[in-house]
C-alpha cells in the first residue's frame, strides 16, 4: 500500500468513527434543546392562565375561552393532582396519523369548581426541524470528509514527489552505468536531506566502483611489461647452445605458462574495457554477415576437427552495436563450439526472429547454466581455457540489454542470444542466405 | 641495415638488442623521448621501433615529428596498449606496422625484414637459400627453379622460419603468427603440426634438403 493512501486510509476512519459518533449524540442534544425550549413555553403559559384566572369568572365563560383555543383541554375533577409534563401521542385526523405531544396538565379552580387544565403543544413541527437539522449537519460533515480527502490526496501526490522521483532514481541507479539522475528540489527541508545523501551514495559507490575497476584495468596494463619481458628472455633462451631435450621441456612448459597468463591478462583487460564502456563507436551490423564471415575464418579450426557447420539464416537480424564486441561475442561462441566439441561432431548457427542460436554437439555432459557465465567458471578438462570467454559473452550481452541463455538437450549444447528488438531487425529475410 | 630502438623498459631492450644483434643488424638504444630525437636528428635508421609510452614523452609525437622533416625510416610502432583506436592512430600517423606488448622476438624481427624490403624498392626482394629461392614479390617458392604450389598459410609459415633462420622459433610464436588476432582465442597446436607437415612435404616432394627442424617439441628452426 502506498505511504499516500496508508495516510489517508487513518484519516478516513478517524473521521468515520467521528462521523458515526456524532449524529446520535447531535440527535438527542438538539432534542433535549428542544423539549427542553417547548416545556418552557408550556410552563410559562400555564402559569400566564394561573394569572390571569382572575379575569374569568363565570363557568360559561372559560369554556367559550376553553373552546376558543384547541390546544387547551378543560374537564372538571375531584382529586386535585401535581403540575406535570408529558409526552404524548395523539391522532391526527388531519394528517391521518399519530403525532407526538408535549402536554402540561395541572388543576385549576375557577368559581369553586375544581377543573383538570391541559396545554398541548405539538412536536411535529419540532421533529421536522431536527430532521432538518440533522440533514444539513451530515451533508456538511460529508462534504467537509470529501474535500479532506480530495484535497489530501492532491496535496500529498505534490508533497511526495520528490520522495517518489528519489525512489525512481535508486531503483534506476545501475552502478556500472553513468547516469545523471536528476532530483527535484523540494521546499520541504527533509526531502532535499534525503536527496543530498542519497546524492551523496550514488557518487561515493560509483567512485569506488570506479577505482576498482580502473585498479583492474591498470593491474593488467602493468602486467603487459613483465610478460613481454619473461617471453623475449624466454625466446632467448630457446637460442642458446648447446640445449638438452630436459631444458627444451622446461622452456616449453614455461612458455605455455607465460602464453596462458598473456591469455588470461587480455581477457581481463578486454572485461574490464567492456565495463568501462571503452567501445562507444557503433555501427548497424548484420548478425549474419558476421556469423559467416567468421564461421569462414574458423572453418579451417572446424575442418582440423572434422566438424560440419550448419548455417540457418531464417531471419536478418541487425544491431546497432560496436563491432569488435559483436565480432567478439559471436567469436567467443563459436570457437567454444568448436574447442569443446568431439571430433567429427556438429555445429549449427541459426538466425530466428531477433535470436542467434549456435549449438554443437559436445564432448561435455550439460553445463551449469547458473555459473557459466561468472568469471573463471571452469568445467573439468577446460585446463586450457582462462575461464572468461563466456563472462566476456555475458558483459558483452549485458551492455547491449540482449539475453543469453544456455541449454542442453540431447547431447547438444544451445547457447541463445536474443537482441533487443529495433526496427530495422523487424523485416522478414529473403534474399543471399540460405540453407548451407 | 640500421635500426633505432626507442623502448624505456631496460630489460625488453636488451631482448631485442641481443636478438636483432645476431640477426646483423647495428642496433641502437633510446630509453627515452629526448634520446630517440637526439638519435633521430643526428642520423638516418632503416627502421625505428617506437615504444608509444615512454617516460618524458608520447611516441606517437616523435611519429609526427618524423613525418613532417619527412624522414624516411620505416617505423613499427610498439604499444602496451591493445586498442584498436591506437592502432589506427599510430597507423594513420604512417607506421609501418604496429605491435602489441607482449610480441615475439620472432615476430618483431620478421615484421622489421618486411618493412624494410617494403621500404627500399632496390632492396632484396628474393630471399636464397641454396637450391631454395622465396620471391617476396610474387609470393611463390621455387625449388631448383621449379615453382612449388604452397597454400597461404605454409608460404606464410616458410617466409617466417626463413626470415628467422637459424633461430628456435617456438610454436607459440608460430601459431600467434599464422592466427593473426584470433590466436587470442584459439592455440591449436594440431593446427601448426599439419601445415608444418606439408610444407616439408611438398618441400621434400620437390627436391628440397629437409631445412626445418623440430626442436624437443619445444618449436622448429629454419637451418641453413
Amino acid at each position: 500500500m502506498r505511504l499516500n493512501n496508508k495516510t489517508i486510509r487513518n484519516y478516513l476512519s478517524y473521521s468515520s468513527v467521528i462521523f458515526l459518533l456524532t449524529i446520535p449524540v447531535f440527535y438527542f442534544v438538539v432534542r433535549k434543546v428542544l423539549l427542553h425550549s417547548v416545556d418552557s413555553s408550556l410552563k410559562a403559559q400555564f402559569h400566564e392562565i394561573r394569572e390571569n384566572l382572575d379575569e374569568i369568572h363565570t363557568r360559561d365563560e372559560l369554556e367559550a375561552w376553553a373552546k376558543m383555543d384547541k390546544d387547551i383541554s378543560l374537564t372538571p375533577t375531584n382529586t386535585p393532582k401535581q403540575d406535570r409534563i408529558y409526552s404524548t401521542t395523539r391522532y391526527s385526523p388531519k394528517h391521518r396519523e399519530e403525532e407526538p405531544f408535549r402536554e402540561i396538565a395541572g388543576n385549576i379552580t375557577v368559581g369553586g369548581q375544581l377543573y383538570q387544565l391541559v396545554i398541548s403543544s405539538s412536536l411535529v413541527e419540532n421533529e421536522d426541524l431536527l430532521l432538518s437539522i440533522l440533514q444539513v449537519q451530515i451533508s456538511v460533515l460529508l462534504v467537509l470528509i470529501g474535500g479532506m480527502l480530495w484535497i489530501n490526496q492532491k496535496i500529498s501526490r505534490r508533497l511526495w514527489q520528490p520522495f517518489y522521483i528519489a525512489l525512481k532514481n535508486m531503483q534506476t541507479f545501475e552502478l556500472n552505468k553513468q547516469s545523471d539522475l536528476a532530483f527535484k528540489p523540494s521546499t520541504t527541508d527533509e526531502f532535499n536531506e534525503l536527496n543530498k545523501a542519497i546524492n551523496n551514495l550514488f557518487s561515493r559507490s560509483t567512485q569506488l566502483y570506479q577505482h576498482q575497476k580502473e585498479f583492474t584495468e591498470n593491474a593488467s596494463h602493468e602486467m603487459q611489461t613483465p610478460l613481454a619481458i619473461f617471453q623475449s628472455k624466454l625466446e632467448l633462451l630457446m637460442q642458446t647452445s648447446p640445449i638438452s631435450e630436459e631444458q627444451a621441456g622446461i622452456i616449453n612448459a614455461l612458455d605455455e605458462t607465460n602464453r596462458r597468463l598473456i591469455k588470461l591478462n587480455k581477457s581481463l583487460l578486454l572485461l574490464t574495457r567492456i565495463e568501462n564502456n571503452q567501445y562507444q563507436t557503433t555501427e548497424i551490423l548484420s548478425i549474419a554477415q558476421l556469423c559467416q564471415r567468421q564461421i569462414r575464418q574458423f572453418q579451417p579450426y572446424a575442418d582440423n576437427r572434422n566438424l560440419t557447420v550448419h548455417t540457418r539464416f531464417n531471419a536478418e537480424i541487425t544491431v546497432n552495436a560496436n563491432p569488435i564486441l559483436i565480432e567478439i561475442l559471436i567469436a567467443n561462441l563459436l570457437t567454444n563450439a568448436i574447442r569443446y566439441n568431439r571430433d567429427n561432431g556438429e555445429i549449427a548457427v541459426t538466425t530466428d526472429n531477433n535470436t542467434l542460436t549456435i549449438e554443437n554437439t559436445g564432448a561435455f555432459a550439460a553445463l551449469d547454466p547458473d555459473r557459466i557465465f561468472d568469471r573463471f567458471h571452469k568445467q573439468n578438462g577446460q585446463e586450457d581455457s582462462t575461464g572468461l570467454g563466456l563472462a566476456i559473452v555475458k558483459n558483452i550481452c549485458t551492455l547491449y540489454n540482449y539475453a543469453v541463455n544456455y541449454n542442453f538437450n540431447n547431447g547438444w549444447h544451445f547457447f541463445t542470444i536474443s537482441f533487443r528488438i529495433t526496427p530495422e531487425s523487424s523485416s522478414t529475410f529473403t534474399a543471399n542466405y540460405h540453407h548451407q | 641495415m640500421k635500426i633505432l630502438i626507442v623502448e624505456d623498459e631496460q630489460r625488453l631492450m636488451e631482448s631485442m638488442v641481443t636478438y636483432l644483434k645476431s640477426e646483423n643488424f647495428i642496433v641502437e638504444e633510446a630509453p627515452d623521448y629526448k634520446t630517440a630525437r637526439q638519435k633521430i636528428e643526428m642520423f638516418t635508421y632503416d627502421c625505428i621501433l617506437l615504444d608509444v609510452s615512454l617516460p618524458d614523452g608520447d611516441g606517437l609525437s616523435l611519429l609526427q615529428e618524423l613525418k613532417a622533416n619527412k624522414k624516411t625510416e620505416g617505423v613499427i610502432v610498439i604499444s602496451a596498449r591493445n586498442s584498436i583506436g591506437d592502432r589506427i592512430q599510430g597507423l594513420n600517423l604512417g607506421a609501418d606496422d604496429y605491435l602489441t606488448k607482449p610480441f615475439h622476438l620472432s615476430e618483431l624481427n620478421a615484421r622489421i625484414l618486411a618493412v624494410i624490403r617494403r621500404r627500399h624498392f632496390q632492396g632484396q626482394q628474393v630471399l636464397v637459400f641454396n637450391e631454395l629461392t622465396i620471391d617476396l614479390i610474387a609470393k611463390t617458392v621455387y625449388v631448383n627453379e621449379k615453382a612449388v604450389e604452397l597454400t597461404r598459410k605454409e608460404y606464410d609459415l616458410l617466409l617466417y622460419l626463413a626470415y628467422n633462420k637459424n633461430r628456435v622459433i617456438s610454436k607459440n610464436a608460430i601459431a600467434e603468427h599464422l592466427s593473426g588476432d584470433d590466436a587470442e582465442i584459439f592455440t591449436n597446436y594440431d593446427f601448426i603440426y599439419s601445415h608444418m607437415k606439408n610444407l616439408k612435404k611438398k618441400l621434400q616432394q620437390a627436391g628440397c634438403k629437409e631445412y626445418i627442424r623440430s626442436v624437443y617439441g619445444m618449436g622448429y628452426k629454419f637451418d641453413i
